[in-house]
């Protein structure tokens, strides 16, 4: 019941109510600030501002505990009749998230006011963001004292949420994140922010070589008047080209030949490799309602040549299509103002850090495909990764905690400590 | 190898399994004996195993982690859920569970009978990662345990109507909950870090991870409630039947979200 806690401290008046008071009045607020501001993207002082903010907000809150440990406010911001309504106020501004898309054009002048579109940077997410850390930084700090062992468990958890709050919240502003276009063996020093500024780093980047490694292509039954692939029972019959044989609808096709890297040279084609050469086989298809057998070259076509089906019957075709990547990757040198020299290979999930900065791998030119000469390359600087992480590690053995030792003794009706 | 001709085999696995469980969840319910409870234990054992072995010659053929595609997801739910449904009867002895376990774990196994899809061999790079595999495991895990505590929810919520006879099953749905929670923790964590790696942000706020967070909150309100409010079980089920419907939209229903359009998860079919 709601009075359980106040019947053993005896003097905290803070109940539900208030506590849903509280984050009512945050949430209401909140939009009123936001409405208020005619829809603006809420943005917090960058390095130093917001690490002094973040001192003094740490600061503040040891200075009222230690204090006033004892008064009523500070118990109930402590309690879980703050936190409850405080978790609910937080999902249900995450639930707007989950229903209204985000980061696009607002659709009506309502969505607009109040910042629906992009909610992370608006007034009411600051604000019981900022709530949340003020309610874990109480507990962590009620907990912490007088320190017992029993309870690192409830240590991890909470401290490490208010860690990660903390640290993505300032660190949001100090965070970059860019895009480089680099061209086959042009330095580039120069990126662009999403605003489209452009931006001067303290390295200049070398594409020495962008490769694909592909997989082999999947080939398909097209329908000859619209050229769309024939859909059966809702989807697309794809087969990759990986067996000699194998079975699309009722055909069986046999393949006779394959060439990873292949052109047309009059009515065949030949292994070359050429910017513009792609896959291409070589099929006999047998078709057991007909029993028609049909013989004849497809090609997946790439930038520079146009792909070649195998015409089945009146109404329909075998295809191959373009193949997909297994993963791509950029040779990269790199080249500091301090005078430092790298080689190094990055692709996908395979990022490479210098001078703070992390190179990452994320895009090239996909209608060259393999034989594109651009790697878009995105740079990001993120001072306060660190913290970020700490906070999540953490976090991590928090459930480790939680996951072994599992619910607290005696139903939770009891402190731990 | 032959992805497709790899699943011709799956009917003969799954009905392995199926009969093995079926036995099992047979003998649980209706038996008192010592020995033929430790005969059913070992049955749902050997239904498990059998799958397990077809996941694994699976994994083997196809050359990437089975995990990607909603059918091979489902594949390692009725895993899970048997596994979890064994565990919890020897650590536990609720008979009733360890049969609901199976059930369901059943009902993934229809479902993947009578919905053979075309299982796709191509993995795109940001897939291809060292986090992959705890990422999908620990949340399958996590969901398991969780659609178990609901199970126990709605058994409490229906068939428990007195607070005496609630008090032992409510310590199940807490050990359960706490259990998935902790998982599911893990895997929001490993999500990001694995999105740092290949996005170079680890939190986005995409929609499928947006999802994953509320499902996280709902659970986070359960145990703050639970540990509260020790004796309000009736109240304390409900959150955790809403928890679970949030889970559900999560799991299922974020492909067809207006929000999710262009989402980087929806990947699957
Ligand atoms: C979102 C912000 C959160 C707030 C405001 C909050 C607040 C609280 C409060 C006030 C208590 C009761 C403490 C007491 O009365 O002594 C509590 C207990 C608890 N919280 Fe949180 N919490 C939050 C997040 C979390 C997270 C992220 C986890 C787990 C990952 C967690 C797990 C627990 C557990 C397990 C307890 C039970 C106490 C114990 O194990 O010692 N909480 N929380």
């Amino acid at each position: 019941m709601s009075n359980e806690e106040s019947r053993k401290t005896g003097a905290n008046r803070w109940s539900y109510r208030e506590g849903t008071i509280v984050t009512a009045a945050i949430l209401l607020l909140g939009f009123a600030l936001q409405a208020a501001s005619g829809g603006t993207v809420l943005r917090i002082a960058g390095f130093p501002w917001n690490l002094l903010a973040g001192l003094v907000f740490v600061g503040l809150l040891i200075l009222v505990f230690v204090l006033w440990p004892k008064h009523s406010i500070v118990k109930g911001l402590g309690s879980v009749k703050a936190a409850l309504p405080a978790i609910l106020g937080f999902t249900f501004l995450v639930l707007l998230m989950g229903f209204v898309k985000q980061d696009v054009e607002p659709k009506n002048a309502v969505v607009e006011l109040l910042g629906l579109t992009h909610l992370v940077k608006t007034w009411p997410f600051m604000l019981i963001n900022l709530y949340l850390m003020i309610l874990l930084g109480i507990i962590t700090l009620k907990r912490l004292t007088p320190f017992n062992f029993k309870n690192a468990g409830f240590f991890l958890n909470h401290f490490g949420l208010f860690l990660v709050l903390f640290s993505t919240t300032l660190g949001s502003i100090d965070m970059q994140r860019l895009t480089m276009n680099c061209y086959e063996n042009q330095p580039e020093s120069h990126a662009v922010d999403p605003s489209g500024k452009m931006i001067e780093m303290p390295f200049s980047i070398k594409l020495v070589n962008f490769s694909i490694d592909e997989f082999r292509p999947k080939v398909t039954i097209v329908d000859n008047k619209s050229g769309q692939i024939v859909l059966s029972k809702g989807k697309a019959q794809l087969e990759m080209i990986d067996r000699d044989s194998f079975s699309i609808s009722s055909y069986h096709i046999k393949v006779e030949q394959f060439l990873e890297s292949s052109g047309k040279a009059g009515d065949l084609y030949t292994a070359i490799n050429e910017s513009g050469s792609a896959p291409s086989a070589k099929v006999t298809v047998n078709n057991p309602t007909d029993k028609s057998e049909i013989s004849g070259w497809i090609f997946s076509g790439s930038y520079s040549h146009p792909p070649e089906i195998l015409q089945l019957n009146e109404s329909f075709s075998l295809a191959m299509l373009p193949p997909e990547p297994r993963k791509f990757s950029s040779e990269l040198n790199i080249q500091t103002k301090t005078g430092k020299n790298r080689s190094t290979t990055i692709e996908v999930n395979r990022p490479y850090s210098i001078e703070g900065w992390t190179i990452y791998q994320t895009n090239y030119n996909t209608q060259m495909g393999r034989w594109s000469n651009l790697s878009v390359l995105e740079l990001v600087r993120d001072p306060w990764l660190p913290f970020v992480y700490l906070g999540i590690f953490l976090m991590m053995f928090g459930a480790a905690f939680l996951f072994i030792t599992g619910k607290p003794k005696n139903g939770g009706t009891e402190h731990v400590a | 190898m032959e992805e497709q001709n790899m699943w011709l085999d799956f009917p003969m696995y799954a009905s392995a399994a199926f009969v093995c469980w079926l036995a099992a969840s047979g003998l649980f319910l209706s038996s008192g004996k010592k020995m033929l409870n430790q005969l059913a234990a070992g049955l749902s054992f050997a239904g498990t195993a059998f799958l397990l072995v077809f996941i694994t010659v699976l994994w083997i053929h196809i050359q990437r982690p089975p995990m990607r595609t909603l059918g091979e997801t489902r594949l390692w739910y009725a895993i899970f859920l048997s596994g979890i449904g064994l565990v919890s009867y020897l650590r536990w002895k609720y008979k009733w569970l360890v049969s609901y376990s199976l059930g369901l774990a059943m009902v993934f196994l229809i479902i993947n009978l009578q919905h053979p899809e075309t299982y796709d061999k191509t993995l795109m790079p940001a897939l291809q990662s060292p986090w992959f595999i705890p990422h999908v495991i620990v949340y399958i895990f996590a969901y398991a345990m969780l659609g178990a505590s609901s199970l126990v929810a709605l058994r409490n919520l229906f068939f428990a109507p007195t607070e005496k006879t609630i008090k032992g099953p409510i310590q199940m749905a807490d050990n359960l909950v706490y259990l998935g929670f902790s998982f599911l923790t893990l895997g929001l964590l490993f999500g990001a870090l694995w999105a740092k790696d290949a996005w170079g942000h680890y939190w986005t706020w995409d929609p499928k991870e947006t999802w994953a967070f509320i499902t996280w909150m709902f659970y986070l309100v359960y145990i703050h409630y639970r540990f509260r409010h020790a004796n309000e079980h009736k109240k304390a089920m409900a959150v955790l039947a809403v928890s679970f419907a949030v889970l559900l939209i999560c799991w299922f229903g974020v492909n067809y979200l207006p929000s999710a359009e262009n989402s980087v998860h929806v990947y699957s079919e």
